[in-house]
């Protein structure tokens, strides 16, 4: 039949490209660290993410650059309010000031929890978008 | 007369306006209304009556739809040039 005739030439002309997934995940193979980064942000093409001392350290700058905070009680471990004497407003402030500082939008619900540095730094360093 | 705001009604408020502040294209409008914002919640946070702060809170509400209506406006009128106060200083 003419369709049988067809059926390898069609073939040879029709390329199915590997799924992302399945290439994504070889190449991640491929590299031993690479595949811990790709299983956790999958489909992610922002390879150069933070490392966390850099969001630490650019978290403490943040908190020392702001009017009321004392930059010597500036730790990686310090709650805002407890710590650094701050009350729920300047809080709210200092979010804004990290969302800026990292590009990100961080939503109410997330943005309420963040009061202390553990939290902040944790959370921008999990954030994909983080820049 | 409406009941008092919630605290997490309040901060949010704040945040909204801190977000809308943000948008403006014109340093002095967009740290003008962070001040505005910051320093009218700091007035008014030990507010004890309650009518007092309903009418404080619904004030606060207007104020960012004015903020939101003026990021727009104002967005068709940004400077050409930054203000020096934004620029990195080597």
């Amino acid at each position: 039949m003419a369709a049988a005739a067809l059926r390898p030439a069609i073939l040879r002309r029709i390329r199915l490209s590997p799924s992302p997934a399945a290439a994504a995940g070889a190449a991640a193979a491929s590299q031993p660290h690479a595949l811990a980064r790709w299983l956790a942000r999958p489909m992610s093409s922002h390879d150069a993410h933070l490392t966390r001392d850099e969001v630490v350290d650019r978290l403490l700058d943040v908190l020392k650059c702001h009017p009321k905070v004392d930059p010597s009680k500036v730790s990686p471990e310090a709650h805002f309010e407890k710590d650094l004497g701050l009350d729920s407003l300047d809080t709210v402030e200092v979010v804004m000031a990290i969302e800026e500082e990292f590009k990100l939008e961080i939503p109410d619900q997330e943005a309420d929890k963040i009061d202390s540095l553990p939290l902040a730094i944790e959370y921008v360093a999990n954030h994909p978008m983080a820049a | 007369m409406a009941a008092a705001p919630t605290r997490a009604e309040a901060l949010s408020l704040f945040r909204s306006l801190l977000r809308t502040a943000r948008q403006f294209s014109d340093y002095n409008i967009r740290e003008y209304t962070r001040r505005r914002a910051a320093d009218a919640f700091r007035e008014n946070r030990a507010l004890g009556d309650a009518a007092a702060a309903a009418a404080v809170f619904a004030d606060g509400k207007k104020q960012l739809e004015v903020a939101k209506r003026q990021a727009v406006v104002y967005s068709l009128y940004a400077p050409k040039a930054k203000s020096i106060m934004e620029m990195k200083l080597q």
